[in-house]
C-alpha cells in the first residue's frame, strides 16, 4: 500500500514540475498530438484506398490502431522511468543512489519520471477508438467492457516487460539497444494492424513472443465480434494474462540483472 | 570551401566509429521495412490498385534505407547554445552557417550510407514481391541519385532553418517537435506519399518535404517518367534557394543579437 501511495506522491510532485514551464508544455503536448494525428491519418487514408484488410473493416482498423495507441502511450505516460532512457541512469551514475534507499530498485526507477505530454497520444487514440467502434457498430456490453479494461491494462504490463528487455541489456552494456526497438516499437507498428496480416515469423514474434496479439487483438476481434485464430468466450478473457505472465518473468530477469550490476564509478 | 570540406571529413570519421549501433538500427529498420510490406502486401491482396505493389515494396525499402537523412540532428550546438559555448564557435574564421552545414551533412551522409548499403544489399537478395526491385532503366537510376543528392542538400538546409529558430529560445525541443510534425507524414515515412489519394497528389508532391526522399524514389520506381525529372529538379532546386536564403538570413540576424550569458 505504502509504495502505491509514494508512487502517486511522486507522480504529483513531477507533474507540478513539468507544468513550471506551462508555454512549453503545450507547445509539445500539441506537437504529440499532431504526430499522432499524422499516424491515425495514415491509417485513414489507407481506409479510403484500400477499404478493407481481409475480414476487417475501416472501423475495424481503426479500432485496432485505437487500442494499441491507448495501451502504448498510457505505458509511456506513467511508465516513462522504463520506457524512457534507463541507460543514461546508468552512464550518469544516478542509479548508484536508488541503491542507498530502504525501497525496491524496480519502484525507484518506475516513480522517477513521468511523461504527462503523451496524454495528446492518448487523445488520438480515443478519437480512433470511438470512431472505429461506432463505424463497426460495437455493442459495448459489461464483458466487453471488462474484457477492453483488462486487454489495455496487461498490455501495459507487457510493454512495460518489454522495455525491461532494453534496461537489462543496458545493465550488461551490450550496445544494441537500437535492436530492441524492433520489438518495442516495432511492436507497437506492426499490432496496429490484426496480426492476421503477417506472414508465419512476424505472427509468431507479435503473437506469442512478444504477445501483442494474445494481450491485445484477441480481446479486440472478440469486442468486434470477429474472433481472431478461433479464440471466442471464456479463452479471450484468459488471453491477456500473457502480458502478466511476460511481465512477471521480465521483472524476475531484471532483478538479476540489479545482482550483476556494477556502477560506472562517475 | 576546402574548410567546409575538412569539417565534413572530420565529422564523418567521427560518424562511422559506431559500427555496432549501426548494425543493430540496420536490424531495427529491416523489421519494420518487413512489417510494412506484410501489411501492405495484404492490402493488395483484397483490393489491387493501379500502382503496382513491386512499385510500393520499393518505395518502403528506399525510406527505411535512407531514414537517417531524415531524422537525425546535431544536439552538440544545441548544448553549446545552452552553456555558452557558442561563444568559441563565433571565434572560428568560418562562417557558421556554412560550418554547421558541412558538419550537419556529413553527420546525414554516414549516418544514411553507412544503414543504406547494407539495407539495400539484403533487400535486393530477398524474393520476388518482398525485395526491393530494380530502377526502370540506367538514366532513372542515375537521376534518381542526382535528385537524392539533391534532397540532401534541401534536407541540410532545412535543418539549419530548425536550428536557426531553436537558437533563440532555451528550450528546444518544442520547437524542434513542432518543425518536424509534419517531416514523417508528408515526407512519406509512414505512408508512401504514392499512396495517397489522387487528388492530393499535385500538392503534397510540391511540399518541401516531399523533395527530400519521395521525388527520387519516384524517379527510381518509374511513377516520374525521366522526361519529367527536369521538372523535378527545378522544384527541388528552387526550395533549396529559399531554405538556405531564409537559413542565412536567421543565422545572419541571430549572430548580430547574440548574448552569452557567463559561466
Amino acid at each position: 500500500m505504502n509504495t502505491i501511495k509514494l508512487y502517486l506522491h511522486s507522480m504529483k510532485m513531477l507533474l507540478k514540475s513539468q507544468l513550471q514551464y506551462p508555454w512549453s508544455f503545450c507547445l509539445q503536448t500539441i506537437a504529440q498530438i499532431v504526430m499522432e494525428g499524422g499516424e491515425m491519418m495514415a491509417v485513414l487514408l489507407i481506409v479510403n484506398r484500400f477499404q478493407s484488410l481481409n475480414q476487417w473493416t475501416g472501423g475495424d482498423l481503426l479500432f485496432f490502431f485505437g487500442i494499441m495507441s491507448i495501451t502504448f502511450y498510457l505505458t509511456e505516460c506513467f511508465g516513462r522511468g522504463i520506457t524512457g532512457n534507463f541507460a543514461a541512469l546508468i552512464r550518469s551514475g544516478n542509479l548508484d543512489t536508488f541503491f542507498l534507499r530502504p525501497r525496491g530498485i524496480m519502484t525507484q526507477v518506475i516513480c522517477h519520471a513521468i511523461d504527462p505530454r503523451r496524454i495528446g497520444c492518448i487523445a488520438v487514440g480515443v478519437a480512433a477508438l470511438v470512431i472505429g467502434s461506432n463505424q463497426s457498430r460495437v455493442i459495448w456490453t459489461m464483458p466487453k467492457i471488462f474484457l477492453f479494461t483488462e486487454a489495455v491494462l496487461f498490455g501495459m504490463l507487457l510493454i512495460l516487460g518489454l522495455f525491461l528487455i532494453e534496461a537489462v541489456f543496458a545493465v550488461h552494456s551490450v550496445k544494441s539497444i537500437e535492436l530492441v526497438n524492433a520489438v518495442t516499437y516495432g511492436g507497437r507498428s506492426a499490432c496496429q494492424y490484426p496480426i492476421d496480416a503477417f506472414p508465419g515469423p512476424l505472427r509468431v514474434l507479435f503473437g506469442t513472443l512478444a504477445p501483442f496479439g494474445l494481450v491485445l487483438q484477441v480481446p479486440s476481434a472478440v469486442i468486434l465480434d470477429k474472433p481472431l485464430m478461433g479464440i471466442d468466450g471464456a479463452w479471450a478473457f484468459l488471453c491477456p494474462l500473457a502480458g502478466v505472465l511476460f511481465f512477471a518473468i521480465m521483472y524476475f530477469v531484471f532483478q538479476k540483472a540489479m545482482k550483476f550490476y556494477r556502477s560506472t564509478g562517475s | 570551401m576546402k574548410k567546409y570540406l575538412s569539417t565534413f571529413r572530420m565529422r564523418w570519421k567521427m560518424e562511422t566509429q559506431y559500427r555496432g549501433a549501426a548494425i543493430g538500427g540496420i536490424v531495427c529498420q529491416m523489421v519494420f521495412g518487413l512489417i510494412l510490406i506484410s501489411v501492405y502486401r495484404a492490402l493488395y491482396q483484397g483490393n489491387p490498385q493501379s500502382m503496382p505493389l513491386s512499385a510500393i515494396v520499393t518505395y518502403v525499402w528506399l525510406q527505411q534505407a535512407f531514414f537517417r537523412m531524415l531524422l537525425s540532428s546535431d544536439n552538440d550546438l544545441m548544448d553549446k547554445i545552452r552553456t555558452g559555448g557558442i561563444a568559441y564557435e563565433m571565434c572560428r574564421p568560418v562562417n557558421l552557417y556554412g560550418y554547421y552545414y558541412a558538419r550537419i551533412m556529413a553527420m546525414k551522409l554516414t549516418g544514411s550510407l553507412l544503414r543504406a548499403i547494407p539495407m539495400l544489399i539484403v533487400a535486393s537478395l530477398l524474393p520476388e514481391g518482398w525485395g526491393i526491385g530494380a530502377p526502370t532503366s540506367l538514366p532513372a537510376l542515375l537521376l534518381s541519385l542526382l535528385g537524392l543528392t539533391m534532397g540532401l542538400f534541401c534536407m541540410c538546409a532545412l535543418e539549419n532553418i530548425t536550428m536557426g529558430i531553436t537558437m533563440r529560445t532555451i528550450d528546444f525541443k518544442g520547437f524542434q517537435a513542432l518543425l518536424n510534425l509534419l517531416m514523417a507524414t508528408f515526407s512519406g515515412n509512414i505512408l508512401p506519399l504514392t499512396l495517397f489519394p489522387d487528388s492530393w497528389q499535385p500538392i503534397v508532391k510540391l511540399l518541401p518535404y516531399a523533395q527530400l526522399l519521395d521525388a527520387p524514389i519516384r524517379i527510381y520506381t518509374g511513377e516520374t517518367p525521366v522526361a519529367q525529372a527536369g521538372e523535378v529538379f527545378l522544384i527541388q532546386g528552387a526550395w533549396l534557394c529559399i531554405f538556405v536564403a531564409l537559413g542565412l538570413f536567421l543565422w545572419h540576424r541571430n549572430t548580430k543579437k547574440m548574448i552569452v550569458q557567463g559561466g
